[in-house]
């Protein structure tokens, strides 16, 4: 088989290798073979089409047919045997409207419906037939990548923090094969590869070019892996998924809800949009509501916390009234009206705490009663409207200070007592609730401790909650906002022994009339602890001043006013919050089944948190820009340090006294160093008006070409004249040029050039010279090779120092 | 004997004296030959170099006319040596005679005991003839019999000859080649010259008015003049790269001698000063290369059948090597140098 069919399979196999992260969007495997088939048709085309040596373009039109033909074959109008009629093209465009509607109404995985493995499979033979035409046609099989790349862009698109490693590396597979493929079939080309010596090598065997190849990759991946670390904005997505391996609510892909979702990233996430968008509008009779709520993280390990898989039974069997469990007896009934927008998309329900009835939801809604989350694995809260009564109960703190310690074998305790150990959390705690009888007084306790008169303050620009040494950080560097306070109140109950996790939801938002708009910006996390008799009780570490829509209990009051706080602070329009100031960096659009997670959360505030990002933004750009000009900076300097030397000065005498006294007058000598500066300065020029120079040509051929070529005339052309003159004199005669007016005669041919020169010309020499990009380009280039040098002679120095040296020679 | 010494050419001149005298003399000679001034001060350029002169060319473009015209406008001995096939070497040099009077051997001097010897047709004497110049030429001394005779100064040997292909020639010896200091081609006049020299030379012979208008003593001051010409160490450099190029170069079978790099360097030192400068340029070096360094050298049989002439080597040999540089410059070099190495590239088919 000759190289070009070989390589023609290669190309079908790489592309299905590629086609490896489409299996995370697909439920079942149909379309992997719908896929083999047409790629494996599309290749056997190829094949047969350079058998017959059909000219490229026919090569192309037989692939494009044959993906047609199995299109036809595989969706078939029901009108038409094999070959594609117009209703076939009809029925494929129905096909489309439908894989639109598909991607809009299904969340990932998608289970095998006709329009999306139509459009799965059009665009996987569309791929088949790119690469080969460009591996094996155009012989860019580098290029080839990007359409291969195409296709891992679904699964990107589709999945927003956790994107499947895997397929990539499936996929990055089969690229690097079509490439090593297509090296190895155009070395064969020239006949056999063979060593330095002239022993013929196999495939497989390293040579030095290979080892060459292999330290340019390396440098390539570590410096892919450096950069984005180096930007925060974009260290965000990818730290926190390396350090926050597994605290995702945990709803894996076989139980048809979307994929992992990580809480906290998504809060992040919604906090630091930089748009506003309306996610929630609520209505209820409650005049002062808490705050709603959708999930809970439970799990605190070494890694931070992280959610259960909620379970539970349907909503519809009802929910439990905690009024028949708890102790205290002030609940006040209420309803609530909810309309969801269509961005909010996720598979658990705002709801309020101790909500006792859903109405309005289609079957598919569950209830787990041990995290008090709506939940669902197949519907989305996109668009949704529903209504659920609720109970709101306001224990008092003296209700509360009645509540006792909980057994240490109670499973909700071991559950949610459940941390990692830190010297650091324990000391604290104990200090705190040193001397606190009951369990309310050292929750207390502990709660005031995140008080601004303790140094923390509210800071947006921080990193989402990580591992649980970032959240044991945030005691100590005291900068962060929900998410922080909450899972270190969190940890810190647990510490002290009481149940405790972090909710997230929304803060109560602005009220329009008397309706409650929630947007992203009302996204928020807090904590709650377990208090015997009274169930999940709500606490709220986040300073209230720089959360929007914040509330405060009686039994939790806002550690930051001075006075005893009132019920409820009722900062609806809270003065103190900036509102949706933010300008944070990272903008994440909205992606389809992105499950939002929220909680409410404080926007602005009176921290210095966005104006931070916004500054760390303008001076990213203004430190893009500086190094975009720091070359014309160079030059400029370079210039200026030339025209200096070449601007006369006071002549001056100095008498060396060495061997035969030699007098040197320093007049001479400056004036040939002028006169070399100025020449140095008129090369550059020339090299930024992208006038070629000539080492073999003498400083007044090189002047005169230079007045041939750019056209100089008059006062440029005597200018040049006088510089070549200058220089040449300098270098060959015993007196160099003195009294030339070289700045002058300088800066009347740069005029002379650029007048000459194009607009783009003129342009690259003042903002990117040439001359300083080609100096360290040769100054990188030599000194790697210097480096290279050095690398070689200290491998062949360790050489000489193996160990193996010091054995016996085995022939002896 | 009072001729002065080679090594005592006299006092060097003030510029405004040695322009006058230089210009003078190629006036003079431009009244014979015209519309070839460059061929004309690349003449006198060898004689302030001491070197020698031979003009290659076809017949009838005008070699001895400038042999004679140099010859007839300097105020000294000149002796003219007309080279034919059975001339011997000791018409060259000078032969004893037994003097019958005296009883005893006498030296008649050769034709080389002059300031310029015009040797015409120097390629038509045999090998053997030729070889009786080698001595006089580079040592300018003749030695007959055991004894050892000084030439005059300033010493010129001007030899004309017809290029190798043409009939009843010997080639030069390389070694005598290499004597030469240049050699020049004095080309075809262009047609408005060519119309001049049918006027002037339609009644009588304008040679036979050329005058003298400078004397030996001049010119050894003149030769002293541009001696004195400075060539900075990075045009010597130069110089030695050239000839360096032209023993490494592939096409060459032999390169150039040492001798040829001082001369080089002389004859460089004597156009500067004709150009007014006192000290030389590579310029310089980059025109005389063909014209000093051409003649010396001899391309390997697979350049001659590719019909590659010295002359296009050398030049092409210019065009390649980079200046050096008496100090540290900019590194770069932007040239597109396609075909710029293809001395690498395999020759012949």
């Amino acid at each position: 088989m000759s190289g070009r069919r070989r390589l023609g399979l290669v190309a079908a196999g790489a592309t299905l290798l590629a086609a490896a992260p489409i299996a995370s969007i697909f439920d079942s495997y149909a379309w992997l073979l719908q896929c083999l088939l047409t790629v494996g048709l599309i290749a056997g085309a190829a094949v047969g089409a350079r058998t017959l040596r059909f000219p490229a373009w026919a090569q192309a039109l037989s692939m494009i047919v044959v993906l047609l033909l199995t299109l036809t074959w595989l969706f078939p109008s029901g009108e038409e045997f094999l070959i594609p009629t117009p209703a076939t093209f009809a029925h494929f465009g129905d096909l489309f409207t439908q894989a639109g509607q598909d991607t809009r109404s299904y969340g990932v995985p998608v289970p095998d419906r006709d329009g999306l493995l139509f459009v799965t499979v059009l665009g996987i033979g569309s791929v088949a037939i790119a690469v080969d035409l460009l591996t094996v046609v155009a012989r860019k099989p580098a290029l080839a990548g990007l359409p291969m790349l195409a296709i891992y862009s679904v699964p990107v698109a589709v999945y927003v923090d956790s994107v499947p490693v895997l397929p990539f590396i499936i996929g990055a597979g089969g690229f690097m094969w079509l490439l090593v493929s297509d090296n190895i079939d155009r070395v064969r080309r020239f006949g056999r590869r063979f060593t330095g010596d002239g022993r013929d090598v196999d495939v497989w065997e390293p040579s030095p070019l290979a080892s060459a190849g292999r330290r340019l990759g390396v440098i390539g991946v570590v410096a892919a892996v450096a950069l984005p670390l180096l930007v925060p904005t974009i260290s965000g997505g990818l730290l926190s998924r390396l350090t926050q391996t597994g605290t995702g609510v945990g709803v894996g892909p076989g139980t048809g809800n979307g994929g992992r979702i990580n809480l906290f990233a998504s809060l992040s996430g919604q906090l630091t949009r930089t748009d506003e968008v309306e996610l929630v509008r609520l209505k209820t009779d409650e005049q002062t509501p808490y705050y709603l709520r959708f999930g809970v993280a439970d799990q605190l390990t070494i890694n931070g916390f992280g959610s259960r898989t909620p379970t539970g039974e349907s909503v519809t069997q009802g929910l439990p009234d905690p009024r028949t469990s708890s102790g205290t007896g002030n609940f006040t009934e209420h309803q609530a009206q909810v309309q969801v927008s269509e961005i909010l998309q996720q598979g658990m329900l705002p709801i309020y705490q101790n909500t006792v009835g859903v109405d309005g939801l289609s079957s598919g809604w569950n209830f787990d009663d041990n995290q008090q989350v709506v939940f669902s694995n197949r519907r989305s809260t996109k668009g949704i409207n529903y209504t659920f009564d609720y109970v709101r109960a306001k224990p008092t703190p003296a209700q509360l200070r009645q509540a006792e310690p909980m057994s240490e074998d109670d499973p909700i305790v071991r559950l949610n007592t459940a941390h990692p150990t830190d010297a650091t959390v324990t000391a604290l705690v104990n200090r705190l609730i040193a001397g606190k009888s009951t369990e309310y007084d050292k929750m207390l306790a502990l709660y005031e401790h995140f008080s601004s008169k303790n140094g923390f303050r509210y800071q947006l620009s921080t990193q989402p909650v990580g591992a649980s040494s970032e959240i044991a950080a945030f005691l100590t560097t005291k900068v962060g906002y929900c998410q922080q306070y909450a899972a270190a109140l969190a940890w810190m109950a647990r510490e002290a022994g009481i149940p405790a996790r972090v909710a997230f939801g929304f803060t109560r938002g602005k009220l329009e009339g008397d309706t409650y708009v929630i947007t992203n910006r009302n996204a928020h996390a807090w904590t709650e602890v377990y208090l015997r008799g009274f169930g999940w009780i709500p606490f709220d570490a986040t300073p209230a001043a720089s959360v929007t829509g914040a509330a405060r209990s009686d039994y939790a009051p806002d550690v930051d006013l001075p006075t005893a706080a009132p019920t409820a602070t009722e900062d609806v329009e809270l003065p103190g919050a900036a509102g949706p100031a933010a300008s944070a960096g990272a903008d994440r659009p909205d992606r389809p089944d992105l499950n939002d997670p929220g909680a409410t959360g404080p926007t602005g505030g009176d921290t210095g948190g966005i104006s931070t990002t916004g500054f760390l933004i303008i001076g990213l750009a203004a430190l893009l820009i500086a190094l975009l000009l720091v070359p014309a900076l160079r030059r400029v300097l370079l210039r200026r340090h030339r025209h200096a030397a070449t601007v006369p000065r006071a002549p001056k005498v100095t008498t060396l006294s060495g061997p035969g006294d030699i007098v040197v007058t320093s007049e001479t000598t400056k004036a040939r160093a002028d006169a070399h500066a100025a020449w140095d300065e008129l090369m550059d020029t020339m090299i930024d008006f992208r006038i070629p120079l000539d080492p073999t040509e003498t400083p007044r051929v090189t002047a005169q070409r230079l007045i041939k070529d750019a056209v100089l005339l008059d006062e440029p052309a005597t200018a040049a004249t006088l510089l070549g003159s200058a220089e040449e004199r300098a270098r060959y005669a015993r007196q160099p040029l003195q009294g030339g007016e070289l700045t002058t005669a300088l800066t009347r041919v740069r005029k002379g050039l650029s007048r000459s020169a194009t607009r783009r010309t003129r342009i690259a020499a003042v903002m990117l010279p040439p001359s300083v990009l080609m100096r360290w380009r040769l100054g990188i280039a030599e000194g790697s090779a210097r480096l290279a040098g050095a690398g070689s002679r200290l491998s062949a120095t360790l050489a000489k120092f193996s160990p193996r040296r010091l054995l016996p020679h085995r022939s002896r | 004997m009072t001729t002065p010494t080679w090594d005592e050419p006299g006092g060097p001149m003030p510029n405004d004296e040695f322009r006058a005298a230089t210009q003078a003399i190629m006036a003079n000679i431009e009244q014979v030959i015209e519309g070839k001034s460059a061929t004309v001060r690349l003449a006198l350029a060898v004689l302030l170099a001491e070197g020698h002169l031979l003009i290659e060319d076809v017949p009838g473009v005008g070699k001895t006319k400038l042999a004679k015209a140099l010859a007839r406008s300097i105020d000294c001995s000149v002796r003219r040596i007309q080279f034919t096939p059975d001339l011997l070497p000791s018409d060259v040099t000078g032969v004893s005679v037994y003097n019958q009077e005296q009883r005893d051997f006498e030296f008649k001097p050769g034709a080389v005991f002059a300031n310029l010897v015009v040797g015409d047709e120097i390629n038509r004497a045999s090998p053997k003839t030729q070889s009786a110049l080698l001595e006089c030429m580079e040592e300018r001394q003749v030695t007959v019999d055991g004894t050892t005779y000084e030439l005059q100064a300033p010493f010129m040997v001007i030899a004309t000859q017809n290029p190798i292909e043409m009939e009843g020639t010997y080639p030069l010896p390389e070694a005598q080649r290499d004597r030469f200091t240049a050699r020049i081609a004095m080309g075809y006049p262009d047609p408005r010259a060519e119309l001049a020299m049918l006027n002037g030379h339609g009644a009588h012979d304008p040679l036979n008015d050329l005058r003298a208008v400078t004397d030996a003593g001049t010119v050894r001051r003149l030769i002293a003049t541009a001696r004195d010409v400075h060539a900075a160490e990075a045009v010597q450099q130069y110089a030695i790269a050239l000839v360096t190029a032209t023993r490494e170069a592939p096409e060459i079978r032999l390169g150039a001698s040492p001798r040829s790099t001082l001369q080089l360097i002389r004859t460089a030192k004597a156009v500067a000063a004709l150009e007014g400068r006192d000290y030389v340029l590579p310029d310089d070096l980059q025109a005389l290369a063909v014209p000093v360094l051409a003649h010396r050298i001899i391309p390997t049989a697979d350049a001659q059948l590719n019909r590659r002439t010295t002359d296009a080597i050398v030049s092409e040999i210019v065009h390649r090597l980079p200046l050096p540089h008496d100090r540290a410059r900019s590194p770069y070099d932007t040239r597109n140098n396609a075909g710029g190495n293809n001395q690498y590239e395999p020759r012949g088919r």
